[in-house]
This record gives structure tokens, C-alpha cells and sequence, in this order.
């Protein structure tokens, strides 16, 4: 026992010797050159989700654009769907064990995948920055008609989610933009509304601060992209996606159970519309049909959610709603990819 | 005190009687005991259950009979010399039948309220493995120790994936449950579920089982109108729980009662050791009614010695009344 610890200790003590020696030693070739820039190369070329200075790709959270990468790499049909549809990943080569892709295809992109926490870079930064944006502005919107219709209880929910849900999950980018923290904002709306939204013109003022802030944020983004098709269907999935999971979540037996999800929903697909109404026409010059697909789907999507308040009976079915959305989801990742 | 000592040791005696019984009935595989014998988790020992009565699931397949004594140790893999622990969730939503009345939209993990009962060993590592496709954004939060990132605050988006990792500590009987606000209704709509961690030295074998009472606020006004052990408001009271005469019961129980500030819980014609968050290997004073505020744990030990059926309940009786009420039928032991 007392040998073990012995050799133990003598081998611990002789690895850290040889540690200290070669950081003493490392920076002697190139002793003129500043410590800390090398430090920093070094760090970010180990970093584990680096790969040749090339970003990785989050598995579990990438949106379909992003797995499109891997989907070209190994020219797979339709694999970024199946990546997707097999989630969660536990761990990269559950790509292999849940039949996704055979061992031999993940050795082809194993450097290139991950699942651990990423800093998002590039379009998929965007398409995410924007989208949890989209989200605040959906809520926004149904807060606004309930406000209109004097319902300030009804509308408090919907001024308290983009605080409570989205904003801490967009803040290191807010600051990273250099946009100005509207929590405060959102937060004193939140505050005024609760408390029974008395005084309408001081709703009215805070409300658009608020709504100004979350556009301001949005205006963050170089105007090509927000005009760019391709870029701003990404987004309207992202926001059909939630919409419809919270419609599923809205009704039970039939009736619209929960006001909160439905009006929710509502929100989310009314300001996919509306983004999507801005891009209709640079899309309907370039891919006439898959425009027509999507605006007959999306004028029929809206129907459902017919008023802020719930119809006494669904418009629609949650299924019938899923359909619809994936039927405008496959065309636009259609349009994405062929572009 | 020295009842309690006495106490002690007749748990002492009972222990070594039943590893007698064990070893006694390793020779004789078929043992005139009708109830059945399970190995303890550890595999230390045995202790006598009797016969689960088929107890009806709601239409949505939720069992609270099931989910009773359904512990959840994850798929267990060595890394680096570690065992870690991994569990997978996902947020989903589905609608429950409360009672005749209600029928409620759930916000849950796995299709269960409460969510699966996460069980580790002291020093484990944890793996969570937790996908949000319940719409809103959600999260987990977990009671314990663990660093700040693991914290579980940060909202989850819908249909994204989280993996909290950390190292299972301190022992006790702790919870989860979502943390994105108003935490009131994201709890009350049935995230959360306990997580056990076990100290190194496992307890004393006996029949072990989770108690959660928790509110359903069915009409958004901020009170509860309905309550439940284990998810089903009266379930126990028309599914009383079998447990054997004389056997040692251990109860982890969690509080997770939303609006109201706190409950007690009650056991009938019976005294209970008190384990405060299970945070000692041994229990400590007796009593028959215990009060918990809201996410407080313990670990209750007791056995009967009458047979018979025996109710449990918070004493705060419009909270028992409104569905957190239940029975032991306690089946009498051969002789």
C-alpha cells in the first residue's frame, strides 16, 4: 500500500515536472512574439467543437439548413429529416446506433458533428437570432388584440412569455449585437398590465417601446438577409414548428381547453404570414410553384386561429393543422435547398 | 428516545430474521410464502410485497399504481473509470382524465405525471438528456448540487435539446421540475418528478416506494381546484396500495403544491420515522403528521402492525378531500 502511494506520488510529482517544463519551454522558439495571441490560437484549435477552424454541427439542436451539410457530404437523400426525426443524441455515434447513418458514412463527418453547446455562427445564427425574435413578436401581436378588446388579464400571459420563455435564450446574442437590453421594457409592460392595465395611454406608450425594442433588435440583421427568401423561410418553420406543437397543446376533447396556446399559435403563424407576405413576391419570380404552394396552404393556415378569443368548436383539427404545416415546412426546405 | 432506541432495534432483529429467511430459503426454492419476494435493488436483501392488485391506468396510460414503487437508475455506463447515469426525457403535452369532470392538458416528461423518479448512487455522474417538443420553452431544474450551467434556468426552446451533466450529491431525496416562468403554472401542468440519491452505504432493505402531492389548476385562476398523490386525484383511495403486515415501508414524499403555501402529511393509526430530505442514513423523531412546504422532501419510515386499510392524507382536509387522499390495505402475514 505504502509502495503504491510511494510510486504514485513520485510518478504524480514526475508528470507535473515534465508539465512545468515544457510551458516553460514552449514559448522559448518563438520568444519574441506576444504569449497571449498564441495562448488564444491554441485554445480556440483545440476547442472540441472546432474542427479545422470550421464550426461543428449540433446534431440535437441544428435546423435543417445546417444538416443539409452533412445530408451533401454524403449524398444521402432526405438525411437531414431522418437526423432530425431521430433526435435526441445522446452521443455523436448514436448516428450509427439508432440506424440513422452506417459507421462507415460517420466516419466520413464524425469531425464535423457534435452535441455539445455551440456557439452558433454564420446563417444558422441568424436564422436563430431571428426566430426567437419572431417568437416575441408573435406574442406581441395576440397581446396587442387582447389589450384592444379590454382583456388585460387575457393578454398579460402573452407579454410575460417573451420575457419569461424567449429572452434569456437570445440575451448573450442581444448583447453580442450590440442591441440596447429591453428585459426592463418588457418586464414594466408586464408590470402595468398585471396590475390591470388602467391607464391606456400608458399601455399604449409601453407597448410600443416594447415592440419597438424587439423591431430594433430585428433591424440588427443586414436588410439582404430579412429580404432574402431563403433566409426568412427558415424562419417562418421555426415559428410554424412551435405554432403547431402549442395548437396541439390548446385543445382537448375537441374544445379549445387552454385559451393561452391557442392564442399563442395564433400569434406565431400570424407573423409568419406577415413575414411571409414580404418575401411572396421576390418567391413567386423565382420558384412560381412552390410560392402557390405555400400561399394557398398559409391562407388556409390562418382560418383556423378565427379571432384572438377561441371559436366555440376548432376550426380544425391538431392534425389537419400538423398537415398543413408540414405541407408549407417540405416546400419551403425545398425552396432552401435547391437554391 | 428510548422507545425510539428499541425501535431501532427491532428493525435490527426483522433485518437479520429476513436474511435468515433468505438464506433459509435459498435451499427451498418453493416457498409456501404467497406474496412475492424481491431481491432489493441492491440485491441485498429480500422484502415482501404483496401482490400488485391490476390497477386500471386513465385513457392517456397513466398509472399511478405503476409509478409507485417504478424507480429509474438510467442506462448505466462506465467512463472513465465513473459510473454515469443517463436518462432520457422528452417534454411532450397530453391530455389526462383528473376526474369525471376534468379532463386536464398536461405539460409532462415522458408521457407521465410526475415525471420518471431519476435514482442514483452518491458520486454517480448524471446525465439528462432532456428534448422539448412540448411547444413553450421549458427546462430542468434540479435540487442539489451542481454547477451554475447545470442549473436548468435557462429556457429550453420547443424542439430543442438539452444535456444537463453533473455529479450526483449530496445524498437525499430531491426534486426536478421546470424553472421558466410562472413556474406555478409550468409545475402545476405536471413538470416535475423526484430524484433520489442514494448515500453510498444503501439504506436498510425495505419496501420502498414515491409519494408526490401535487394541485391541478383547471381553470387558470391561480388556485388549485383538484389535487393528487401521484399524479391521479383519489387514485389510492379506490386503488388502495397493498403492502404487507409488519414489513418495513419506506416512503419518499414530495410536496409540489403550487398556490398553496404548504401541506402536512398524515398517516392513519400509525407512528413514522422522519429522514428530513433523506439527508441522514438513519430516521430520526416520530410522529403521525409532518408539514412540508412546497418542494420540501422526506424519507418516512413505519410499518403496520394491524392489518387492514389505513388512509393517508395532507390534514389540510379540503386539500384531502379534493383528491390528495389515499389507503395502505395491509395484508396480513401468515403464520
Amino acid at each position: 500500500m505504502s509502495v503504491f502511494r510511494f510510486f504514485a506520488l513520485f510518478f504524480s510529482a514526475f508528470s507535473l515536472s515534465v508539465l512545468i517544463s515544457c510551458s516553460n519551454q514552449a514559448p522559448t522558439p518563438n520568444a519574441a512574439a506576444p504569449a497571449s495571441p498564441m495562448a488564444q490560437t491554441n485554445s480556440s484549435a483545440d476547442h472540441s467543437s472546432m474542427q479545422g477552424g470550421k464550426p461543428k454541427i449540433n446534431i440535437n439542436n441544428a435546423i435543417l439548413s445546417e444538416l443539409d451539410k452533412l445530408e451533401a457530404k454524403l449524398g444521402v437523400p432526405a438525411l437531414s429529416n431522418r437526423i432530425q426525426a431521430s433526435r435526441p443524441y445522446a452521443k455523436v455515434d448514436e448516428l450509427v446506433s439508432k440506424n440513422v447513418i452506417t459507421q462507415a458514412q460517420f466516419d466520413q463527418i464524425k469531425d464535423m458533428v457534435t452535441i455539445e453547446d455551440i456557439q452558433l455562427t454564420g446563417e444558422a445564427k441568424d436564422v436563430d437570432y431571428m426566430t426567437k425574435l419572431g417568437l416575441m413578436k408573435g406574442h406581441l401581436l395576440v397581446a396587442k388584440e387582447l389589450l384592444d378588446l379590454q382583456k388585460p388579464d387575457q393578454a398579460e400571459p402573452h407579454i410575460g412569455h417573451p420575457v419569461e420563455e424567449i429572452y434569456a435564450d437570445v440575451e448573450d446574442q442581444l448583447n453580442e449585437r450590440n442591441i440596447k437590453e429591453f428585459k426592463t421594457s418588457l418586464i414594466a409592460l408586464q408590470d402595468t398590465v398585471k396590475a390591470g392595465a388602467k391607464d391606456a395611454n400608458k399601455v399604449g406608450t409601453e407597448f410600443k417601446t416594447s415592440v419597438q425594442a424587439v423591431d430594433g433588435a430585428i433591424t440588427a440583421l443586414p436588410e439582404t438577409q430579412r429580404t432574402s427568401p431563403e433566409f426568412v423561410l427558415q424562419v417562418i418553420n421555426g415559428l410554424l414548428d412551435t405554432a403547431n406543437s402549442e395548437y396541439g397543446a390548446s385543445i382537448a376533447d375537441g374544445k379549445i381547453a387552454q385559451p393561452i396556446e391557442y392564442q399563442d399559435s395564433r400569434g406565431f403563424v400570424l407573423y409568419a404570414k406577415e413575414l411571409y407576405t414580404a418575401i411572396s413576391p421576390q418567391l413567386s419570380k423565382d420558384k412560381a410553384e412552390a410560392n402557390k404552394t405555400i400561399q394557398t396552404t398559409m391562407a388556409d393556415l390562418v382560418k383556423v386561429w378565427s379571432s384572438v378569443l377561441p371559436p366555440a368548436a376548432p376550426v380544425k383539427t391538431p392534425v389537419e393543422v400538423s398537415q398543413m404545416i408540414k405541407t408549407i415546412e417540405q416546400t419551403a426546405q425545398k425552396t432552401t435547398k435547391s437554391s | 428516545m428510548s422507545s425510539q432506541k428499541r425501535l431501532e432495534k427491532s428493525i435490527l432483529s426483522r433485518r437479520q430474521l429476513l436474511q435468515w429467511g433468505l438464506l433459509a430459503g435459498a435451499g427451498a426454492a418453493g416457498s409456501s410464502i404467497v406474496a412475492n419476494r424481491l431481491l432489493g435493488a441492491r440485491g441485498q436483501s429480500s422484502v415482501m410485497i404483496p401482490p400488485v392488485p391490476a390497477s386500471p391506468s386513465d385513457r392517456s396510460g397513466m398509472n399511478p399504481m405503476s409509478m409507485l414503487r417504478d424507480f429509474d437508475y438510467g442506462t448505466v455506463t462506465q467512463e472513465n473509470g465513473r459510473t454515469v447515469r443517463e436518462f432520457r426525457v422528452e417534454a411532450q403535452t397530453s391530455t389526462i382524465q383528473l376526474d369525471n369532470a376534468h379532463s386536464f392538458i398536461t405539460w409532462n416528461l415522458n408521457g407521465r405525471v410526475p415525471g420518471p423518479t431519476f435514482r442514483a448512487t452518491e458520486g454517480d455522474r448524471i446525465r439528462v438528456v432532456f428534448y422539448n417538443r412540448a411547444g413553450h420553452s421549458h427546462s430542468l431544474h434540479f435540487h442539489g448540487e451542481h454547477p451554475a450551467d447545470m442549473d436548468g434556468i435557462k429556457p429550453v426552446k420547443n424542439g430543442s435539446v438539452m444535456i444537463y451533466e453533473f455529479d450526483a450529491k449530496p445524498f437525499g431525496v430531491h426534486l426536478y421540475h421546470c424553472h421558466v416562468a410562472p413556474v406555478t403554472r409550468h409545475i402545476g401542468k405536471g413538470l416535475y418528478g423526484m430524484f433520489i440519491i442514494d448515500p453510498p452505504q444503501p439504506r436498510p432493505p425495505a419496501d420502498e416506494m414515491v409519494l408526490i402531492m401535487a394541485g391541478y389548476d383547471v381553470n387558470d385562476d391561480q388556485k388549485n381546484e383538484l389535487y393528487a398523490f401521484n399524479g391521479l386525484p383519489h387514485y389510492y383511495m379506490k386503488n388502495p396500495i397493498a403492502i404487507q403486515q409488519d414489513q418495513l415501508i419506506r416512503l419518499y414524499v414530495l410536496n409540489v403544491i403550487e398556490f398553496d403555501p404548504v401541506a402536512t402529511f398524515h398517516l392513519h393509526a400509525n407512528m413514522f420515522r422522519v429522514n428530513q430530505t433523506g439527508r441522514s442514513l438513519e430516521p430520526g423523531y416520530e410522529t403521525d403528521v409532518i408539514t412540508m412546504g412546497t418542494a420540501e422532501r422526506h424519507i418516512l419510515e413505519f410499518s403496520y402492525h394491524n392489518p387492514g386499510k389505513f388512509m393517508f392524507h395532507p390534514h389540510q382536509d379540503t386539500i384531502a378531500e379534493a383528491g390528495c387522499m389515499g389507503f395502505f390495505d395491509v395484508i396480513g402475514s401468515k403464520t
